[in-house]
């Protein structure tokens, strides 16, 4: 939103004497029109002598208000909107697959916890793979800690005996950004966002953009935390909603990792990242690994449309590392 | 010739004596499902759910709201619902209209099984309506036993309306009040108002209070101003349309108490200072917006002994206004909130 003169171009009403109305009662912005009540506003025009112009200058701006909001839509659309463009991806993993009904759906966060070594980077990569070689789409993979691996992922597509051709075509699919901090986070977003709403107005279709892997997200999140300052939870805040945003509006699966930490008192452990993270994925899992029997267990924290507390267990392939 | 135009328009009547006595009926009381069911509810009310995430805060809205789309009668079938219109704004960004479609179809079935009495079969396609993979199945299924109808037209009585920060809130409780007056030209009323969940953006808001242009008394973008403008926007609304209003609050800070209740009461009952069992963030605009209070904690896992699986307990307590008793429930498999002892 910007000052209320850029506004004048498209809408004349909005002219100097307007403006000088407004800015004498502490209004330069659209935001600062927000936060007035606007009835009060219409009350102090209604003194001033061109009266009528100025009030029709406030309606006019609660129309582009109205312009700009999101559209109020009823449950049957919504239930359209979801068949039609939110899909389920196979995380590649039968056992997830099931327990999620599914697996990842677009549209939605879904964070994977667990502790170091319990294979979250393993469960990323293998998704990628399923992603860009099941479903043919492109995935973006944000590597914060140079863990992502190429050869890896390669041993994921049909098992390690594909075809070249085959390898070669699902791997071009896949671009993994190396990113190190949370400014760089938000350019890196910012910037595919851009282009996602170019390539959705050229109607390009083709491998359009279907996974979006965070591989680890709490990494570039605490170093930003602590104290009692509110900037570090602010920053955390925005990113969230901004992947939910990415994640709805262009219908992206987003996969996020997060590690745990020990809670003290009892010894056990929690996922990273405090209590205002919990409001931020859609779809919470918990991954732990019983290195003994190489047994792999992952559960449901939190679910929006599925109990918390199901489980799937599954043998590891780790070895092939 | 115009002034006597305003002075008819201001003489004439508001409205009828029938039509005033169908709308003071209709603003009566209701109540609402379990575990809400202890205090009745009127338009005008503000109620704040408070609560960790998960603790069913969400599944507790949409059983509401499939409690004021029904109808209270539909071809002779009793569903006991309000037929009003429900807004719904989603600020946590993640409502799932899966489960309020899952959740209404249930409520449809059991309604007819009660009506009609030899809907028994019903039971197995309502079990098994979470598998997307067996969907299909129920779906056919099911068309014989629920009025397709019936349900979309509940449906549409789900409005929906997503904000993911401050400013899109703020523009949309502007812009309210036309859109509302818009969808009840189609028949219904709005009967709720529901915010999931109302701190939301606490901690962007609050970043942006420390970054406020403090010159000459420009009103900033703080905290305190934005949540005083959306309570005042909220009466404005309230103000022309009977609203229940119910809001969810996600609690932001661990908690230091006791999770265990018992030990809560002894506490509470020894000082009556009344400290809330969480830190309170809201700013004191919307606290006193808040007419009742509910608080609900997660109370360790009831395990069912039919199967191994165990289901998460919540216990929800009233703080406003105080009711001594706690409410304990669990979340089944059909999405259902079932009070248990």
């Amino acid at each position: 939103m910007a000052p209320l003169k850029h506004l004048e171009m498209e809408n004349p009403i909005i002219d100097a004497s307007f403006r000088d109305f407004c800015s004498s009662h502490g209004i330069l912005t659209v935001e600062d029109f927000l936060i007035h009540d606007l009835y009060e506003l219409a009350a102090f025009a209604e003194r001033q002598v061109d009266a009528d112009r100025l009030k029709e200058g406030i309606t006019v701006m609660l129309s582009l208000l109205e312009v700009k909001c999101r559209p109020l839509l009823n449950g049957m659309e919504l239930l359209e909107d979801l068949q039609r463009n939110k899909h389920t991806l196979s995380s590649g993993d039968n056992g997830t697959d099931s327990l999620l009904q599914g697996g990842l759906r677009e549209g939605q966060v879904t964070e994977l916890v667990g502790p170091s070594s319990s294979g979250k980077t393993q469960f990323c990569m293998q998704a990628a793979a399923s992603v860009a070689e099941k479903q043919e789409g492109s995935v973006f993979y944000i590597d914060t800690g140079n863990s992502f691996s190429a050869r890896r992922i390669a041993q994921f597509i049909c098992g390690s005996s594909a075809a070249a051709a085959l390898q070669k075509r699902v791997l071009s699919r896949i671009s993994c950004h190396t990113v190190y901090d949370i400014y760089t986070m938000f350019d890196t977003l910012q910037g595919l966002e851009v282009a996602l709403r170019s390539q959705e107005q050229m109607n390009v279709n083709e491998c359009r953009l279907r996974l979006l892997i965070v591989d680890s997200i709490s990494s570039l999140i605490t170093p930003i935390l602590g104290g009692s300052g509110s900037q570090g939870r602010a920053l955390m805040v925005a990113l969230g909603y901004l992947l939910k945003k990415l994640a709805h509006e262009h219908n992206i699966a987003v996969l996020v990792t997060n590690h745990t930490v020990g809670a003290g008192e009892n010894g056990k452990t929690k996922p990273a990242l405090g209590e205002t993270w919990k409001s931020i994925p859609h779809v919470r899992l918990m991954l732990s690994r019983d290195n003994r029997n190489n047994i792999c267990t992952i559960s449901i924290l939190k679910h929006t449309s599925m109990l918390s507390g199901q489980t799937v267990t599954r043998k590891d392939n780790q070895q092939c590392l | 010739m115009r002034e006597h135009e305003a002075a008819r328009d201001w003489i004439r009547s508001d409205e009828t004596a029938k039509q005033m006595l169908s709308r003071v009926l209709g603003d009566r009381a209701f109540l609402l499902l379990p575990p809400l069911h202890r205090v009745p509810l009127r338009a005008g009310n503000v109620v704040e759910i408070t609560g960790s995430s998960p603790t069913a805060k969400t599944q507790i809205l949409i059983q509401a709201a499939i409690a004021c789309i029904l109808p209270k009668t539909w071809n002779g079938v009793h569903y006991g619902g309000l037929e009003k219109l429900v807004l719904f704004l989603d600020l946590d960004c993640r409502f799932d209209v899966m489960r309020l479609s899952d959740m209404l179809k249930h409520r449809l079935l059991e309604a007819n099984r009660i009506g009609n009495g030899a809907w028994w079969q019903l039971e197995e396609s309502s079990g098994v309506k979470n598998c997307r993979g067996a969907q299909d199945k129920s779906k056919s299924k099911s068309k014989i036993v629920y009025d397709e109808e019936l349900y979309v037209s509940c449906m549409k009585r789900f409005l929906y309306l997503r904000c993911y920060d401050s400013l899109e809130l703020l523009s949309s409780l502007k812009t309210l009040h036309y859109r509302i007056r818009l969808q009840e030209a189609c028949g219904s009323q709005v009967g709720v108002l529901m915010i999931d969940s109302i701190g939301a953006f606490h901690w962007t808001d609050r970043l942006s209070s420390s970054l406020a242009l403090d010159k000459n008394n420009r009103k900033s973008l703080s905290l305190t101003n934005v949540v005083e403008t959306i309570v005042q926007e909220m009466k404005k609304l309230m103000r022309v349309h009977s609203l229940v209003v119910i809001a969810t609050k996600a609690t932001i800070y661990e908690e230091k108490y006791p999770t265990n209740e018992n030990n809560r009461k002894l506490s509470s009952n020894n000082d009556k200072a009344q400290q809330p069992p969480f830190r309170e963030f809201m700013p004191s605009s919307w606290q006193a917006f808040v007419t009742h209070k509910i608080f609900i904690r997660k109370s360790g896992d009831h395990h069912q002994s039919s199967g191994q699986q165990s289901l998460s307990a919540y216990s929800l307590e009233w703080l406003q206004p105080q009711l001594s008793s706690i409410d304990r429930f669990i979340v089944d498999d059909v999405s259902k909130l079932d009070p248990f002892k």
